[in-house]
Parts: structure tokens; C-alpha cells; sequence
């Protein structure tokens, strides 16, 4: 691990959500239960670092990236920003100098946006409520600075617009250029072109990245999409129902996962394959559980095709499997074959007879998994309530 | 800020004004409630110019409960008073009351409403029993009860603020028995404004929560504070009337829902002198109608989806 | 299911279809001469970004056009007799029993206060005629048949995950039998495991039906899993055209490459970003000539000035000058 210690630290954190009962279960006093959008989350991000958090819906990921911008509060934990504890800091004043270096790019550029706005009082927000310029002059030139670095050229065009009258790009371009204005250290991007057509998401992946590499700005990239996190991103954290399933060096989580969750979320990845015919992986079975029934033992063993009866009894912790690489599975060791296994039949080469022993097999265990789970109704947006 | 980024930044907000008029103004029903309305603000504002001073039994004209003539266009009351002149007088303290009572009313109630909509738990509790509680509280029993309280302590001839004790007494309990339905509007257009991902944006950006409703929230509220506030005003024009017309109002200034009342009891129905019941009773209505009409035209020009839905 | 009786002949064609829509007295043309066919038990992918015509395409063959919409030319035919698709009554008969469609927001296509399994028997009742009975009997069969036990279709909507709604979704557009499923980003708002089992899904009951599928999507990679032909839209026309394996291998129009090589790919294992510049079309001042020059790479003087024509090219069709059949074109275009 680089020594991350000093710039950002997540430490066991934990972000549980009471479940607001009905008028009788207040009345009577009774437990409606707890939401456990994060469960236990040790990160770290390095300074200049980009590290993509990966996770389906429900996982926790948007939550955590939440936590570090202080927009959601822990109820466990630690966040360490440089050594100081920011867990328990609140009030727009108070938080200010941490605002100042931390920033945020949200999903949805149009609801980011207030619509009354116009672009100039959008990117000047922060400028003016962190007190970071000293007159107008300097606002309207750090204004222009950023949305040029966001690549709104030339910005005094944009001044005077409205978000309507932008396209989807354009508009998220100006979220970043709000972020980007008051220079910050980090950067949380919570999936910031999952919203945007294709041609459009490399330019603003490229924005990204040569903010990183022009200011060594670090950034936490919250993504669905593991090829994506991989093409961005230095780490990889993947997260299942709000604990960290895996984590390390990008490369390795692509090419080498030692999780059988990261493995199935890589097979499900539709791939553009050149040359190569279809050839079915079996899907993982089932839904991601309710956070607020999160399974015994492993959360992911009522899924894993890999689940034996360890895994139903005791929480693996998270054991290095590689340099920089930690996996939270107790069979982490015999992933790597596994996926070697998949790996080969997924190539042309394999005797049609052994590919579908390979299949079927996985498909067996599959099978055995979570018909109960499935279907799950969705829960409530923990963060946002009912 | 440099000249021309101050220049292109009031352009901007000046073209959105524009784009603003041009939908509203083209809206039948404003154009109808606009030209009603221009009508009784002149009434309002230039009665002597008009029809000459205010006539009182002293100085009246006519004969009693006379009929509508070429002298007196819409006839006469029981002491010979001009109607006309009564009623053109009567749309001063009319709309004075209904449109100060209504901005009592949306300071209040906007105030009451982003607050307990903002900050929810125990202060949207409590506020919202607050609401609650002058939701259900009747207007005339509020009166009742407070007019004799002030005239006691002001005695008849005082003024508060430069009003008549009886007419702030009406302004004040009409701005206080309407303000509930705006706050419950306000309320629940802030709960779904404050989920808005712009909020959190805001929060990041280091906003404070004042500047967040201030800036963000309020100027995302003003369609439905315009929209419904013009309603406030419709409704309050009514309970001006009836307050009046059951005898709270001011018989030296009178209104035309005092006029209503002197007309019942000169027995103006009995006797047949529709013109005398009825002149005050449609200013009423178009005044109400009209401020009815420009409310849902604000409203339609702000959400232009909700025209889809019938 | 009947399809199964023609021989490979096309299903559904297509022939030079414009769609224009009216906006505040502006005329716009969102799609413009759009040809093909497509064959029974076939999966086409139709692929584009936002205002590139594609759902407009697929709405059209439903007859599902909004009512500011207008078809300028062209006709659709199924199994060739033509198509009343401006006509919504008349469209009425062939819809949801011929040609079917699954929406993207499944939340919003059901109806939250009643179960599901009433909500699947009653197309069956409406257009098959079936009984009560018979129509719940087929409601559970469906129900089966899309991967739910039948005993979940007593819930209502709001119990179930996105990925069932979506499976409740897809039963319902196969409740009359249709020869057809159009899906509109039917995976879009899902999470990629239960896109995985989506599009699984789709896969074997095509097979087993002898559905032709046309799936609407932005994601290259999703029609690369699930389709045999893929077409390329760009401000309303087919750029390109052509079966998977072949597009994939060798894209021919610059736009269907730079849109390949914007997917990150470990397997092609280099780390590298590659922005297609400029902003995506307007379709009120379309540019001149190819409507993609002015972000195209490999631009030359004629793409600014004249349209390139949808050619035969190989096995598929490509609309770009540097791909002309003729090489006279070719050589004629450089000079």
C-alpha cells in the first residue's frame, strides 16, 4: 500500500439508516429495524489518486461517496482527511476549509443544476460561500478558469445561460466547472457520465483525467461499471451490500479478481468481443438482498457459486491476496483458478465437452442459491427516506 | 465582475422575462383578468377624479332608493347617496385589504412553509400543528373576539399604522386565518425541492442553509406562491365581504362588503332595489374572478406540463 | 411461432421512411429515408445516440408516433402488406398480437393498484378473447415463462425489484403471441447482473418462439451480446449496417469506429481514452452534407457538400464517401 494514510481515510465506517415504522410501531415503541447502507468500509485514497468504486445499486457506493462530502453522516467509523477527524464535523461554517478542498460532481447534470440559476451564479456558488475571492474582478476570472479547465470554451459565452439552453455535455461540464472552481484536492465523481451519450462520455472522462494529471487532483470515480473503472481508474474497490468485497491495483482486479462476486460482475459486463462467437457464462442467479436483511456469514453467500458452509457461518475479513490486493472471501484463493476456469472456457480453444462441465456446474450452484432472495422489493432510498 | 459580464448576465435574465410576458400575456384568461382588474386598480386609485368625493348622508344628492337614471347610473341608497360613487369609493378599501392581508398572508405563510419543509423532524412537527391550528380557526370568531379587544385599548377614532382600528383589525385577521393554506402548499413544494440533487450541490458548494432557501428554494417557489397568492387574494376579497356584511367593517369607509350590509339592512331586497344589492355584489365577483383567472394563468405559464394533464 | 412457417423471407420491411415532427410550428425531420428488413426470429440492434432517430424508427413500426408526428415518405410493411402506421386505430388490431413493445421505465408502464397477474391476463382477455380463467391460466404460463414463479404475479408492482418488473414487462408483450418484440433500452435503468439475466432472457425465448427482436439501445455492447445485425443511427439515418461479428472486427464509417473504440475493452488491454470530438447533432440546423463531417476525423471536401448514399458495401451497408462501391467514386472524390 503507498503511505495514503495522510490525505483521505475511511475507517470501519458504517452509515445505518433507522426503518421509520408505521404510527403504531412509534407508538408502541417497537424496533422497525436498521438499514445498513455501509457496513464497515476501510478506504484509502492517495494524493493524485484515482479510485473507482464499483458497485450495483444498493451497494453503498453512492452513500459512501456521500459520507466524504459530508452530505450523509456516519453512525460508525472514522473519515480522516490528512490526519484530522471530520466525522463528526457539521454547519456550512465549520465545514468550510474542508469544502474548500473536497468537491463533488453528481450523476444527473440536469438536477444538479438549479434551473434559476445561470451558469456564471452556478460555478460562482462556491467561490462566493467559501469567501475564496476578494472581488468581482477575480470571481469573473475564476469563473472563466474554471469553465475553460472544464472545457466550455469561450466561457463568457456561457455566462448568461440558463441550464435549459444546454446541451447534456455541456451541462455536465458545467457541475465539474462548479467543482473545479475553488481547486480542490478531491474530487468525488458519483458516476458522472452513466447519464451521457457515448460520444460525449470520453470527453468528459478525458476532463477528468487531465485534471489529475495537470493539478494532482485525487479522484473517488463511484461506478456500476467495472471495464469503465478499469479504463480510469489507478484502484478498484468493489463493494456488495455495503462492505468492501475487493480491492487493489486496477489491472489486477480486471485480469486477476479473487472474489467470486467481482468475478460474476465481470462476466456480466456485456463485452464487444472481436472475433469471437457468443458463448453463454451463466448469470448469476438471484437479486442483491435488502440492506436491511443482510444474509448471515458471508453477505454474499446465498449467491456465490463458490459458497461453502464456512461462508454461511462466519464474515470473512479481508486478507491480502496479492500486493495491494485484498479480498474478502474465504475461498479467495481458489477464485483465481476458478476464473482461470471461466477464462478458458470462454475461449474457442476448449473442447465443447468440458466447456459445458465447466457450465454446468457453475450452474448447479448457482441453482442451489437464492430463489428466496429473489425479488426482493426495493427498499426506500436510505439516504432520502420514503 | 467586468462591465460586459454584468451586461450579459442582465440579458439573460432580461430575455427569460421577456419569454416570461409573452406566454403569459398570451393567455386568454389573463388577458380577461388583467383588463378587469386595470379597471377597479383605476376605480381604486382616482375615485374623486371619477365620481367626485366620497358622498355621505350629509352631502347626498338623490332621492331615497331611487331607481338608475341618467343622473344616478346605478341609483341610489336609503339616505340618497349615489351607488356609483359608493361603489367606485368602496374598491380603495376593498382591494387595499385584500392585497395587504394577502401579503401578510405569503410572508407568513412562505416563511412557515420553507422552514418546516427545510429542516423537517421536530420543527416541521411543530410548525405544522401551528398551521394546523389556524387552519381550523374561523375567521369571524377570530374577528369577534379581536375587535372589540383593539377598538377597547384604540378607541374608534385612533389609527394604527394610518388605518382605521376596524380595517387593520380585518386586514390582520384575514392575513392570519390565511396563511395556513400557503404554508401547506409551500411546505410540500419545499419537501420535494429540498430531495433535488441542486440542494446537495449547493450543500457542497458550501452554502449555508439560509442561503440555500434563500437562493435556491425561493426562487424555485414563486411559481406556486404567485399561482396560489393570487388565489389568497380572491378568497380574501370574500372574507372582507362577509366580515363586513355581518358588521365588523367600518361605516365611514366603507367597502363593498360594508355596503352589502347597509343595503340588507335598509331592506334593499325587500324593496326591490337590485341596483343597490347588486352593483357591490359584482364588483365582488369580478374582482375575485379576475384574480382566479390570473392565478391559474401564472400557473399554467410556469407548468406548462400540467396543461396535458386535463 | 408462426414465424416459423414463412421461409427466410423478411418478416418486416422498411422502405424509405422519413418521420417528421412539428414543434412550435418548426418542422423537424427525425428520421429520413430509413430502409430495412428484417427476417423472422432475427435480432437487430438499433443503435444511436439521443436524437439520432432510433426510438422514433421503432415507435413507428409499432404505429406508437406521437400525434405532432408525421410520416413525409416511405411505407413499413409486415409480412408485405403495408402498414396503416400513421393510423392508431387502425394500427390497433396488429399491435401487441404482431408487433409488441417493452418500454424502458417499467414502473411507469404498470399500473400500481393492481396485481400483475391481472394486469398480464387482460391483454389476453381484450385481444385473444380468452375467459377470465383462461386469461389467468395464460398469465401464469407467462409468468413461467419469463423466469417468475406464478405465485409472485398476486403482488403488486411496487413489491417487486427493476429486474422483475422488467421480466413482468417482457411477459406482458408476450401475452398476444406477436411475431415481434421491440425493445426500448429495455436494460437501460438496470444493474449489469440483472442486464446479464435480461438479455438472457430474450436470448432463449427468442429461440424458443422464433421472436424477431429490434433492440433500441446506446450501448454498443449490449446489441455485441445480444443481436446477429447491428445498425448505426446518426441524426436520423442508418450509417451503417451490418452483422455483428463483422461491424465489430471491421467498422467501416468513422462514427461506428470512434463509437467502438470509446467502449473501454480490457481485452484489447490498452489503457487509452478517445474522445469523439464535438457535441452530437441539432436536428434544427443539421449540417450539410454528411451530418457527421464536422466531427469526423477523416473528413474530405466532399462530405461537407453531399450526402453519402446508404451503399451495399461487403455484406452490409455503409452511408460514408470513403466507403463508395465504386472505386471510380473513390478516386473521383480525391481529386
Amino acid at each position: 500500500m503507498p503511505d495514503t494514510a495522510d490525505f483521505l481515510r475511511l475507517e470501519k465506517l458504517q452509515v445505518h439508516f433507522p426503518i421509520q415504522g408505521g404510527l403504531f410501531d412509534r407508538v408502541l415503541g417497537r424496533p422497525a429495524g436498521t438499514v445498513r447502507a455501509v457496513d464497515g468500509i476501510d478506504l484509502d485514497v492517495g494524493r493524485g489518486e484515482i479510485v473507482a468504486l464499483v458497485g450495483e445499486s444498493g451497494s453503498g457506493k453512492t452513500t459512501v461517496g456521500r459520507v466524504i462530502t459530508k452530505l450523509a453522516h456516519p453512525t460508525g467509523g472514522r473519515l480522516l482527511f490528512e490526519g484530522h477527524d471530520m466525522t463528526s464535523e457539521r454547519g456550512a461554517s465549520a465545514l468550510r476549509p474542508y469544502r474548500h478542498r473536497v468537491q463533488m460532481i453528481f450523476q444527473d447534470a440536469y438536477q444538479a443544476l438549479n434551473p434559476r440559476h445561470t451558469v456564471f451564479d452556478i460555478v460562482a456558488e462556491p467561490l462566493r460561500s467559501l469567501r475564496l475571492v476578494k472581488n468581482d474582478t477575480q470571481l469573473a476570472e475564476r469563473v472563466s478558469e474554471a469553465l475553460a479547465s472544464a472545457g466550455l470554451n469561450p466561457p463568457g459565452d456561457f455566462f448568461a445561460r440558463f441550464p435549459h439552453e444546454l446541451s447534456g455535455g455541456q451541462r455536465q461540464r458545467v457541475v465539474i466547472a462548479g467543482a473545479l472552481a475553488v481547486r480542490p484536492e478531491l474530487i468525488v465523481a458519483d458516476e458522472p457520465v452513466s447519464m451521457l451519450d457515448v460520444s460525449i462520455r470520453s470527453q468528459i472522462l478525458q476532463v477528468l483525467v487531465d485534471l489529475r494529471d495537470k493539478h494532482n487532483m485525487a479522484l473517488l470515480f463511484i461506478t456500476h461499471d467495472l471495464p469503465l473503472a478499469w479504463l480510469i481508474a489507478d484502484r478498484i474497490a468493489v463493494l456488495y451490500l455495503g462492505r468492501l468485497v475487493e480491492i487493489g491495483r486496477a489491472d489486477d482486479i480486471t485480469f486477476n479478481p479473487r472474489h467470486p462476486y467481482t468475478v460474476a460482475l465481470s462476466n456480466a459486463t456485456p463485452k464487444v468481443r472481436v472475433g469471437v462467437s457468443h458463448i453463454d457464462l451463466p448469470a448469476l442467479e438471484g437479486e442483491v438482498p435488502s440492506a436491511a436483511r443482510i444474509p448471515k456469514g458471508c453477505r454474499f453467500h446465498p449467491r456465490c457459486p463458490m459458497a461453502i458452509d464456512r461462508c454461511r457461518q462466519e464474515d470473512p475479513p479481508a486478507v491480502e491476496v496479492g500486493p495491494q490486493h485484498m479480498s474478502a472471501c474465504w475461498r479467495a484463493g481458489e477464485v483465481k483458478a476458478r476464473s482461470e476456469l471461466l477464462g478458458v472456457a470462454r475461449s474457442s480453444s476448449v473442447e465443447p465437452l468440458e466447456r459445458r462441465l465447466v457450465s454446468s456446474l457453475v450452474k448447479d450452484r448457482c441453482r442451489s442459491s437464492i430463489s428466496a432472495e429473489a425479488g426482493v422489493p426495493d427498499l426506500p432510498d436510505p439516504i432520502r427516506g420514503p | 465582475m467586468s462591465e460586459s459580464t454584468v451586461q450579459s448576465l442582465s440579458r439573460g435574465r432580461t430575455r427569460a422575462l421577456k419569454n416570461f410576458l409573452r406566454q403569459f400575456l398570451g393567455h386568454g384568461g389573463a388577458q380577461l383578468g388583467l383588463l378587469c382588474l386595470v379597471l377597479f386598480l383605476v376605480m381604486a386609485a382616482v375615485p374623486n377624479i371619477l365620481v367626485g368625493p366620497l358622498q355621505t348622508a350629509i352631502n347626498a344628492t338623490g332621492d331615497f332608493l331611487a331607481s338608475p337614471s341618467s343622473q344616478h347610473l346605478l341609483g341610489t341608497d336609503e339616505v340618497g347617496r349615489d351607488v356609483l360613487n359608493l361603489v367606485v369609493h368602496g374598491a380603495r378599501i376593498s382591494l387595499t385589504i385584500a392585497l395587504l392581508a394577502t401579503v401578510i398572508s405569503l410572508i407568513v405563510g412562505t416563511t412557515v412553509g420553507m422552514t418546516a419543509g427545510y429542516f423537517g423532524r421536530w420543527v416541521d412537527d411543530w410548525l405544522m400543528r401551528l398551521t394546523d391550528f389556524f387552519f381550523v380557526m374561523p375567521s369571524f370568531v377570530l374577528a369577534l373576539v379581536i375587535t372589540p379587544v383593539v377598538l377597547e385599548v384604540m378607541g374608534r377614532g385612533g389609527e394604527i399604522l394610518g388605518f382605521r382600528p376596524s380595517l387593520f383589525v380585518i386586514i390582520v385577521v384575514i392575513g392570519m386565518t390565511s396563511w395556513a393554506f400557503v404554508a401547506r402548499i409551500v411546505r410540500s413544494q419545499t419537501l420535494s425541492l429540498r430531495e433535488r440533487t441542486f440542494i446537495d450541490r449547493a450543500r457542497v458548494a458550501g452554502s449555508s442553509n439560509l442561503s440555500i432557501m434563500v437562493r435556491h428554494i425561493l426562487p424555485n417557489l414563486v411559481p406556486q406562491i404567485a399561482a396560489n397568492g393570487a388565489l389568497v387574494v380572491a378568497g380574501a376579497i370574500y372574507v372582507e365581504t362577509s366580515l363586513s356584511f355581518l358588521g365588523l367593517g367600518d361605516p365611514l369607509q366603507p367597502s363593498w362588503g360594508t355596503l352589502l350590509s347597509l343595503a340588507q339592512s335598509a331592506g334593499a331586497a325587500s324593496a326591490g332595489a337590485w341596483w343597490y344589492l347588486g352593483a357591490p355584489g359584482l364588483c365582488v365577483l369580478t374582482v375575485s374572478l379576475s384574480f382566479v383567472l390570473i392565478g391559474n394563468a401564472l400557473d399554467d405559464t410556469f407548468n406548462p406540463r400540467r396543461r396535458v394533464i386535463p | 411461432m408462426t414465424g416459423s412457417l414463412q421461409d427466410k423471407a423478411s418478416l418486416l420491411e422498411v422502405d424509405g421512411l422519413s418521420v417528421e415532427y412539428r414543434l412550435n410550428g418548426l418542422s423537424l425531420r427525425a428520421i429520413d429515408d430509413v430502409s430495412f428488413a428484417l427476417r423472422a426470429g432475427e435480432a437487430i440492434g438499433l443503435v444511436g445516440e439521443s436524437g439520432s432517430g432510433k426510438t422514433t424508427t421503432a415507435m413507428a413500426i409499432a404505429g406508437l408516433l406521437s400525434p405532432n408526428a408525421r410520416v413525409s415518405s416511405g411505407e413499413v410493411r409486415y409480412r408485405g402488406e403495408r402498414l396503416p402506421i400513421d393510423d392508431d386505430a387502425a394500427m390497433r388490431p396488429h399491435r401487441w398480437s404482431e408487433t409488441s413493445v417493452v418500454f424502458q421505465g417499467a414502473m411507469n408502464a404498470l399500473n400500481p393498484v393492481h396485481r400483475i397477474i391481472k394486469q398480464i391476463a387482460e391483454p389476453c382477455r381484450l385481444k385473444l378473447g380468452m375467459s377470465r380463467g383462461g386469461a389467468t391460466a395464460r398469465a401464469r404460463e407467462l409468468l413461467e415463462l419469463v423466469g417468475i414463479p406464478a405465485d409472485r404475479g398476486f403482488a403488486y408492482p411496487h413489491e417487486l425489484s427493476g429486474g422483475m418488473r422488467q421480466r413482468v414487462m417482457i411477459a406482458m408483450a408476450l401475452a398476444c403471441r406477436p411475431s415481434i418484440v421491440i425493445g426500448d433500452e429495455p436494460t437501460t435503468a438496470l444493474d449489469v447482473i440483472i442486464q446479464a439475466q435480461i438479455l438472457k432472457l430474450l436470448g432463449e425465448l427468442r429461440s424458443q418462439l422464433n421472436l424477431a427482436v429490434i433492440l433500441i439501445t446506446h450501448d454498443l455492447s449490449v446489441v455485441a451480446e445480444a443481436c446477429d445485425r447491428v445498425m448505426i443511427m446518426y441524426a436520423g439515418r442508418i450509417v451503417e449496417d451490418g452483422t455483428v461479428a463483422e461491424i465489430f472486427a471491421q467498422p467501416k464509417h468513422p462514427y461506428t469506429k470512434l463509437l467502438i473504440d470509446s467502449i473501454p475493452n480490457p481485452a484489447n488491454g490498452k489503457k487509452m481514452i478517445r474522445p469523439i470530438p464535438g457535441d452530437p447533432p441539432n436536428l434544427v440546423n443539421r449540417p450539410s452534407g454528411c451530418a457527421f463531417h464536422p466531427r469526423c476525423p477523416s473528413a474530405i471536401g466532399i462530405c461537407a457538400t453531399e450526402f453519402p448514399s446508404l451503399d451495399e458495401f461487403g455484406q452490409g451497408r455503409v452511408a460514408c464517401h470513403l466507403h463508395r462501391s465504386s472505386q471510380e467514386d473513390k478516386v473521383a472524390a480525391h481529386a
